[in-house]
């Protein structure tokens, strides 16, 4: 009984089949020739839901005749066989389709042409601007990347705010320099993308980034690098406050994870408490942690 | 050009051939049949059943009256072309890889793979063209390949040789009457086997393609090599197009690495290089999965590829292809036109 009333999946498709099995009752297809010459061929078929589907077609006959080897032609009279042998003369529309149109053209520099399409010569400049550049770690200046620098955690970059053009070889200096005349080649120079800065109608050399912090007393400013992950500001804030008034604690985090980053600036009022903060915080440990604590260097 | 896709087959192509008029094509795959298919329209003519295994190669005799067949289920087998009947079967010990017959007809020669104990061997068999006719049992030879299997072989002009593709990646000729090994020479790299070997329409030189990513066309006579194609990919054929000076390589990534990857990645393509200049002239892409097998039309006007995806794709060419010159074959034809 059990095997009764259970449901097996298997047995779908024969429900299906013995449902959809009286399948005779579709009219006959029609083909019926018009007044110019075409015929429009009336088909009937079921389609993948049951449903009656009535195609109709309007074809044109066209003959083209073509002399073929007699062998050829012997050919052409024989009749199917095997899988085919009940299909009606003329491609079977479940073996044979035409595919999309390909469009082939040979051509002597194909392989050229293909490449020249994957690098345009904006592209093919860069590299080759490039070409004589080493990667330097803007945190040890060694040759690889700075985010596969070893001392990624522990150190922060050296002279940290707006120093990453320098490290990369092309300093601010020689950029705001030259700014006045890439800007007026700018315009000239077609298609190439010309950054805000510099611009023909922006303000000279540009602003720079940060620029509301550009006369910070950096000479009150500490490093603390291997801080904790866990670290927050507020923490911080609170370790270095015994020591004088703190203008600023800044605590750089992932801007995803928003977890600590491993450095922070601490800005004081007064240099002697700065000094007196760096003596007697380097070393201190604080989360597991020994700190580094020193005096940030002076932006470039 | 729109090609005619053709959906015969469950499984992945093997080997494709065009009969001698170029009318009739033959495909056959890893599903065990046969099917020959009318190239002009794409319609099936037929199927031909009976053999238990993957079909690994076939082919059709000069005068299309027999089709030889070669499968895993360890036999050859001859076909009556025009009905379908199996005429006669060959039982060997290992799979049989490759089967060819001569330039007239009378001999067919099969590969048998290397496997349990049992050394790769070419085999050669007097065949009738005649589908009345008692075929024999008899080997007309056995050369053994002791170093390394053949992968592919083929007889040369008036059946004078035998030339052999090898797994390490050398080819050999053997005398057609006696056997006897005369050149072994490594012409791709090093155990990198070679996948196919076409020949020219006069049978005086083939292409071989190679996993080692390169198609080389070689004399039959010497063994020289005449020319090399250079691809960016592993080759499992390569093709010499009549008429036009061109030949046409299929490859891809082995078949094993391509669910990996995406199908521009994936290099499935068939690639015409310009048989003398070397130059590669265009790709015709369109197949799913790796090309296995890439056949030309006798007549010239187009070619037929089978994929690892099943479709058989069968093309004729357009306008372009014909008209396609080099600057040198222009000014020759000029030249000959001028004084002519």
């Amino acid at each position: 009984m059990a095997a009764q009333t259970k449901h097996d999946w298997a047995d779908d498709e024969d429900l299906e089949e013995t449902t959809t099995a009286p399948t005779t009752d579709l009219p006959p297809p029609q083909k019926i020739q018009n007044k110019d010459g075409t015929w429009t061929i009336i088909e009937y078929r079921y389609n993948d839901e049951g449903q009656k589907v009535k195609a109709t077609r309007r074809v044109r006959y066209v003959v083209r005749r073509e002399v073929v080897n007699p062998r050829v032609a012997e050919r052409k009279t024989w009749a199917k066989f095997g899988d085919s042998a009940k299909d009606p003369p003329g491609p079977a529309a479940d073996t044979t389709t035409v595919g999309e149109n390909i469009i082939f053209r040979p051509s002597v520099n194909w392989r050229k042409e293909a490449k020249d399409e994957a690098n345009d010569p904006n592209a093919q400049a860069m590299k080759d601007k490039l070409r004589d550049k080493k990667v330097k770690c803007r945190i040890c200046n060694g040759e690889h990347f700075t985010a596969r620098c070893p001392y990624k955690d522990t150190m922060a970059p050296i002279g940290e705010a707006g120093a990453a053009d320098v490290a990369a070889g092309m300093g601010d200096e020689p950029a705001a320099a030259g700014a006045a005349s890439v800007g007026a080649a700018g315009p000239g120079k077609k298609g190439s993308y010309v950054p805000p800065a510099l611009r023909a109608g922006a303000a000279g050399a540009g602003e720079r980034m940060g620029g509301k912090y550009s006369d910070r007393d950096d000479l009150a400013t500490l490093r603390v690098t291997n801080v904790s992950e866990m670290a927050e500001e507020q923490e911080l804030r609170d370790m270095f406050e015994r020591f004088g008034r703190v203008t600023r604690v800044f605590l750089a985090k992932d801007r995803d994870t928003g977890l600590a980053k491993g450095f922070a600036f601490i800005s004081f009022a007064d240099r002697d408490d700065a000094v007196k903060a760096c003596n007697k915080m380097d070393g201190f440990g604080f989360r597991h942690l020994i700190l580094r604590v020193e005096f940030a260097k002076k932006a470039q | 050009m729109r090609p005619i896709l053709l959906a015969g087959h469950e499984r992945a192509l093997t080997q494709i051939k065009y009969n001698a008029d170029g009318d009739l094509i033959f495909s056959v795959s890893k599903d065990q049949v046969i099917c020959v298919w009318k190239s002009h329209n794409g319609e099936r003519l037929g199927t031909y059943r009976g053999h238990q295994g993957a079909i690994w190669t076939i082919d059709v005799d000069p005068t299309c009256t027999i089709l030889a067949s070669g499968s895993a289920d360890n036999t050859i087998r001859l076909w009556d072309i025009k009905t379908g009947k199996c005429l006669k079967t060959w039982d060997f010990p290992t799979a049989v890889k490759r089967v060819e017959f001569n330039e007239d007809g009378t001999k067919l020669l099969g590969v048998t793979e290397k496997r349990m104990g049992h050394l790769g061997t070419i085999v050669v068999f007097e065949v009738k063209i005649d589908v009345e006719a008692e075929q024999t049992d008899e080997k007309e030879l056995t050369i053994v390949c002791e170093e390394s299997k053949a992968t592919v072989a083929g007889w040369s002009y008036l059946s004078k040789y035998i030339i052999a593709g090898h797994e390490d990646g050398s080819v050999s000729q053997y005398d057609g009457k006696t056997g006897d090994l005369i050149y072994n020479i490594p012409i791709h790299e090093l155990n990198q086997q070679i996948t196919d070997l076409q020949w020219s329409q006069d049978r005086t030189y083939f292409i071989t393609a190679s996993k080692d990513k390169t198609a080389k066309l070689i004399s039959a006579k010497d063994l020289e090599v005449l020319k090399n194609y250079p691809s960016d990919t592993p080759l499992n054929s390569a093709t010499i197009t009549p008429k036009k000076d061109f030949v046409i390589l299929g490859g891809g990534q082995a078949a094993m690495d391509v669910t990996t990857t995406a199908a521009r990645q994936g290099k499935f393509e068939a690639r015409f290089y310009h048989k003398i200049f070397e130059d590669e002239i265009g790709r015709v892409r369109g197949h799913f999965g790796p090309l296995n097998t890439v056949a030309a039309d006798p007549t010239g006007k187009g070619y037929a590829s089978g994929g690892e995806d099943g479709y058989v794709r069968v093309h004729a060419f357009d306008k372009g292809y014909y008209d396609f010159m080099y600057e040198v074959e222009r000014e020759r034809q000029n030249r000959l036109a001028a004084t002519a």
